[in-house]
């Protein structure tokens, strides 16, 4: 009786979360593969869209703009994560290591965890100013560059500042997960491995990492399809700038919607991010199976 | 005689890197942030001042002030602070009856709302961004705080989600199983006993909610561009002339928007970091 009444309370309680699903998730995903076969315009919206087979996407495989762009997206998800992954390990190594201060570290880690990804983008841009930012001041006085780096505006630079204001935000966090896994770690196998001779390289390769691999895989997982749809930073930072060197696929995407109002072609964009994202979660495929455990 | 003598050399040397290295770590991460909050204070004058003024000459509060006046920043402060209430508000709901139906029942078909989730959090957002901005537009929902809110809500219900059914799972039975026997529904048990239990949890979990909504930019700058609906981070942006940008005003008003979440972090620091550790280490 109370188990029949308590199966129904459990299917009643998953509605609100199915509706929300339905409306703002799953319409949305079939709209956007729908237009993607379509030329719909913000300029002509009252014509409304209509059918054009796989145009939009044969224009986007001849586009040398989507290619820089998905390039630029590509190797800046790759180096981020990897650089990301290896420096919040290291720091978690450090910090596991030490007792008293762990709190303040924990307490100044979630600053740049917390304050909105426009503020450290606006932040950032603030110290790589050419003229007056304390970037190249700091160069200048300590005697590595004779003439103002062109931080944002440079092409070879402007890769760099994005991905040292990325850093300086996820690191962080990222030192946080790895400390958590850590703590998994059971340490009398750690004994052990010393009885037995092993050294620290050693017992971190042969017994820390495989105990830690699940939260690690989940941990980068999820960063890897954040870094992927870097949006914001690059929008205060650069905007896709210099000559759209630094243009994501993102940006590149929503400035087909706004500044072309080309509903269609940006939709066939989206549906690309959706495909390598998907991608990238098969490529995860214990990460996304340890989330289907309750 | 000498390797007993170096091996306590060798260990101050550790604590003493250790100790640089924790310095360098945290100046590394505070340094940006504080000249940040030291440029909120310059004049204008300072701000491009060659060499670099690291100080400020006095700690004046007109930047503050003209944040305030050059653009309507309580009308976004507002803005901001309706749309992350009320989608927290919705998401701690909606993501409680699923994580204890998820957590705490014998239903079929976990995996299909598991797998609803997970691709939630791996969708992009682009992916979703024009219907949805075309069925606000038709719904006469642009530019309205609960049309923001309630797509906010979609996007950030997994996440909640998951840290709550780890809660969820920490209760044992046997308090569920004495209620029952005690005649209690199981409405009346998720309300009058679970919900409590999992108190500490939800307040976590309605502080890292909160953090998240405010912080969108996507989302708020399409549906919500608007002078009079615009939030926080959107304007932001909004700052910057055609060619100057007052760094000054720009610091102060993104300081502005910060304080509250640095307070709220640093106040519940210790539940934050423990509730994203299980929500990494159990989810």
């Amino acid at each position: 009786m109370h188990n029949k009444q308590r199966l129904v309370f459990g299917y009643l309680a998953l509605i609100p979360a199915v509706i929300v699903f339905a409306v703002f998730i799953v319409y949305p995903v079939f709209n956007t593969f729908y237009l993607s076969f379509c030329s719909y315009r913000t300029q002509t919206i009252r014509q409304g869209a209509r059918f054009i087979g796989f145009a939009n996407y044969v224009q986007m495989f001849g586009d040398d703009k989507m290619w820089t762009a998905l390039k630029f997206t590509v190797l800046f998800t790759v180096i981020s994560v990897v650089l990301e992954s290896v420096l919040g390990m290291l720091c978690a190594l450090i910090m596991n290591r030490q007792g008293k201060t762990r709190g303040l570290v924990c307490a100044m880690i979630l600053i740049p965890w917390c304050i909105p990804t426009v503020v450290s983008g606006l932040m950032w841009n603030y110290i790589f100013a050419e003229s007056y930012g304390v970037l190249n001041y700091l160069l200048q006085v300590m005697g590595l560059s004779s003439q103002p780096v062109r931080w944002l505006t440079d092409s070879r630079y402007a890769f760099l500042s994005i991905l040292i204001s990325d850093v300086w935000k996820t690191v962080p966090y990222m030192s946080l997960l790895m400390l958590s896994a850590l703590k998994t770690v059971d340490s009398s196998y750690l004994e052990a491995a010393q009885i037995d001779g092993a050294n620290k390289v050693q017992s971190f390769f042969k017994i820390s990492m495989p105990c830690m691999k699940p939260i690690i895989i989940v941990a980068v997982m999820f960063r890897t399809i954040q870094s992927f749809r870097i949006y914001d930073l690059i929008r205060v930072l650069t905007n896709g700038g210099p000559q759209g060197k630094t243009t994501s696929l993102t940006i590149y995407t929503i400035t087909q919607y706004t500044t072309y109002g080309n509903m269609g072609y940006g939709a066939a964009l989206a549906v690309l991010t959706f495909i390598i994202s998907m991608i990238i979660a098969v490529c995860f495929q214990d990460g996304v199976k340890s989330k289907l455990e309750v | 005689m000498q390797a007993v003598q170096r091996k306590p050399a060798r260990k101050i040397g550790g604590q003493i890197g250790l100790s640089l290295f924790t310095v360098l770590f945290v100046l590394m991460i505070v340094a940006p942030f504080v000249w940040l909050l030291l440029a909120a204070f310059k004049s204008g004058k300072e701000l491009y001042s060659m060499p670099v003024q690291i100080l400020p000459s006095s700690f004046s509060l007109q930047n503050f002030k003209d944040a305030f006046t050059v653009q309507p920043l309580t009308n976004y402060i507002v803005n901001s602070i309706v749309v992350a209430v009320v989608s927290t508000l919705l998401i701690i709901i909606i993501a409680s009856l699923v994580s204890f139906a998820l957590a705490r029942t014998q239903i079929k078909g976990k995996r299909v709302v598991l797998l609803m989730l997970l691709s939630i959090s791996l969708l992009p957002p682009v992916t979703i961004l024009n219907p949805i901005y075309l069925m606000m537009s038709n719904l006469r929902m642009m530019n309205t705080t609960l049309g923001l809110a309630l797509v906010l809500v979609a996007i950030e219900l997994p996440t909640a989600a998951w840290y709550l059914m780890s809660f969820f799972q920490t209760i044992p039975d046997a308090l569920e199983e004495s209620a029952m026997i005690d005649g209690a529904n199981v409405v009346t048990i998720f309300c009058r006993i679970l919900m409590p239990l999992v108190a500490p949890g939800v307040f976590t979990v309605s502080i890292m909610t909160f953090i998240a909504v405010w912080n969108n930019y996507l989302f708020a700058s399409v549906l919500n561009p608007s002078k009079k609906a615009r939030t926080v981070t959107v304007a932001l942006t909004m700052y910057a002339g055609e060619t100057t940008t007052p760094w000054n005003t720009i610091a102060a008003a993104a300081i502005v928007a910060c304080v509250p979440l640095v307070i709220m972090v640093l106040i519940c620091q210790r539940r934050i970091v423990s509730g994203m550790v299980d929500g990494a280490v159990k989810g």
